[in-house]
């Protein structure tokens, strides 16, 4: 609805340019999908008398993706080995645990709590799934951190990938009172990534309240002291430990950058199969060379 | 756009899908279809965290190795060990370390004797380097410390104080004296 400029508090790089395009389509598909049942499975007649082509590949390219189980082929990006390098399975002493991390923990060596490394693995793949398609979308993705010691690597994080970050304090009514903190019609997020759920008081930060209740799901790196609960994607690991933060940045941002190119190609494709390619599937475009990339990652099935 | 900012009922999820059916919010958020195909392994309701009481504990086991009886031994009998941990260094092997593995080599080769084994390992480092020579002179300074060694009110400052004696003989005699007296009142008859 906005474009970046105008969106003052929200600290962004501004390299994704983010057109009123897409946008519109996403509230044209809807309409589409449902035409007066509750069937959301996307129908074949569109109800408005646009150009048929546009919607069937804009159809076609939002819809590809979610078929596949690993459409970014997020699994190569880590290993459980790789995790237990970077100090991710070190939680905090058993005194600190929270109640509700207790199914995530594997057990607790000499007071201090050590996370299950296989869970986290599988809570991972979800999480950078979600996200990679919430940026294929050319959704608004927002990093957030109070941690003092790591706020200028979140920054930089969210810099390299085109999204915004928001690592100082929060004030109040930032989510929920946006049209008078921010100005009018400004969009909210889509996606918010917490490295830290705790604020600098050992309390869950306000942010993580406030998504859930502006619908605004989240993803978030879960240490033993915080509360999963209202998480939408929690990643239970070591928030503390300078390795443990830089591989989860490392990851965010090369799955954020891996998305965005994969839909730049996948635009380019249909543009340059016009009409007639609107029948090709997903396997075809394993055949055909990357277009605009520097490497195209492996196709996911 | 329409919400409802109630985070405590159900998940975002739930909340946004019934709008979507109620007709009250009319376009699909982004995220929706994503949710969709791929949902999270747990929904992410609220729940309200209620504290433990009377004797339930939570259900997380101890991360207990067999290695620990024979680390337990060595470092009262040893101390703390005299290389440094090198925790950069993904494959170091501290001297206790490099003791437990020795142990379990020896146990291996048949000895069932754990006081044997004990005095076996020692004497197969001490073969093996240096350093260890200082380990033997100090079981005989401790060799007599032995029994309230192991309180671990009387550890810290013993090795303190042993550390600094050929130093300053006079004031640590008189802190010997007392340290002495109090473990020795404290340690069950």
């Amino acid at each position: 609805m906005v474009p970046a400029a105008t969106v003052p508090r929200l600290l962004g790089a501004g390299v994704w340019p983010r057109p009123l395009r897409p946008h519109l389509l996403q509230s044209a598909t809807p309409g589409r999908a449902r035409p007066g049942g509750r069937t959301l499975a996307s129908a074949a007649t569109p109800a408005v008398s646009e150009p048929e082509d546009s919607i069937d590949v804009s159809d076609k390219i939002l819809s590809q993706p979610l078929k596949h189980s690993d459409f970014f082929n997020v699994k190569e990006l880590f290993s459980v080995r790789s995790l237990f390098d970077a100090r991710v399975h070190l939680g905090h002493k058993a005194g600190c645990r929270h109640r509700f991390m207790e199914p995530y923990i594997f057990g607790s060596r000499l007071g201090q709590d050590i996370i299950d490394l296989e869970q986290t693995a599988a809570h991972l793949q979800l999480a950078l799934n979600f996200m990679a398609h919430v940026a294929y979308r050319k959704g608004i993705i927002l990093f957030v951190g109070r941690n003092r010691q790591f706020s200028h690597l979140i920054e930089t994080t969210a810099r390299n990938c085109g999204e915004y970050a928001h690592t100082r304090y929060f004030k109040g009514g930032l989510l929920t009172n946006a049209p008078l903190l921010l100005g009018p019609m400004v969009r909210l997020p889509d996606l918010i990534i917490f490295l830290h759920t705790l604020n600098n008081v050992f309390e869950p930060h306000v942010a993580v309240r406030d998504a859930a209740k502006m619908h605004i799901p989240t993803v978030g790196v879960v240490d033993t002291n915080c509360n999963p609960c209202l998480i939408t994607y929690p990643i239970p690991g070591n928030d503390d430990s300078p390795p443990s933060i830089h591989l989860f940045c490392r990851l965010f941002q090369t799955t954020i950058n891996r998305a965005k190119q994969k839909r730049r190609q996948m635009e380019a494709l249909y543009r340059l199969q016009g009409p007639e390619g609107l029948g090709a599937r997903g396997q075809g475009l394993a055949a055909s060379p990357s277009l605009g990339g520097t490497h195209s990652p492996p196709e996911g099935e | 756009m329409a919400r409802s900012r109630l985070e405590t009922v159900g998940s975002v999820f739930s909340r946004t899908r019934d709008l979507i059916r109620a007709g009250v919010l009319n376009e699909k958020p982004l995220w929706f279809d994503i949710y969709n195909a791929f949902p999270p392994l747990r929904e992410p309701v609220f729940r309200r965290p209620r504290l433990r009481y009377g004797k339930a504990k939570a259900a997380i086991q101890d991360i207990l190795y067999p290695e620990d009886r024979i680390r337990a031994k060595f470092y009262s009998a040893y101390g703390s060990g005299q290389k440094a941990f090198d925790l950069f260094n993904p494959n170091f092997k501290s001297t206790c370390q490099q003791f437990v593995e020795k142990y379990i080599e020896l146990q291996k080769l048949g000895e069932t004797d754990e006081e044997k084994l004990f005095v076996e390992t020692g004497k197969a480092l001490l073969a093996a380097g240096v350093i260890l020579r200082r380990v033997e002179a100090r079981t005989q300074k401790e060799g007599g410390h032995v029994s309230w060694e192991s309180e671990p009110t009387g550890v810290k400052p013993q090795t303190v104080l042993e550390k600094n004696q050929p130093l300053q003989e006079v004031p640590q005699d008189q802190h010997l004296e007392t340290s002495e007296e109090q473990p020795k009142g404290l340690s069950p008859p």
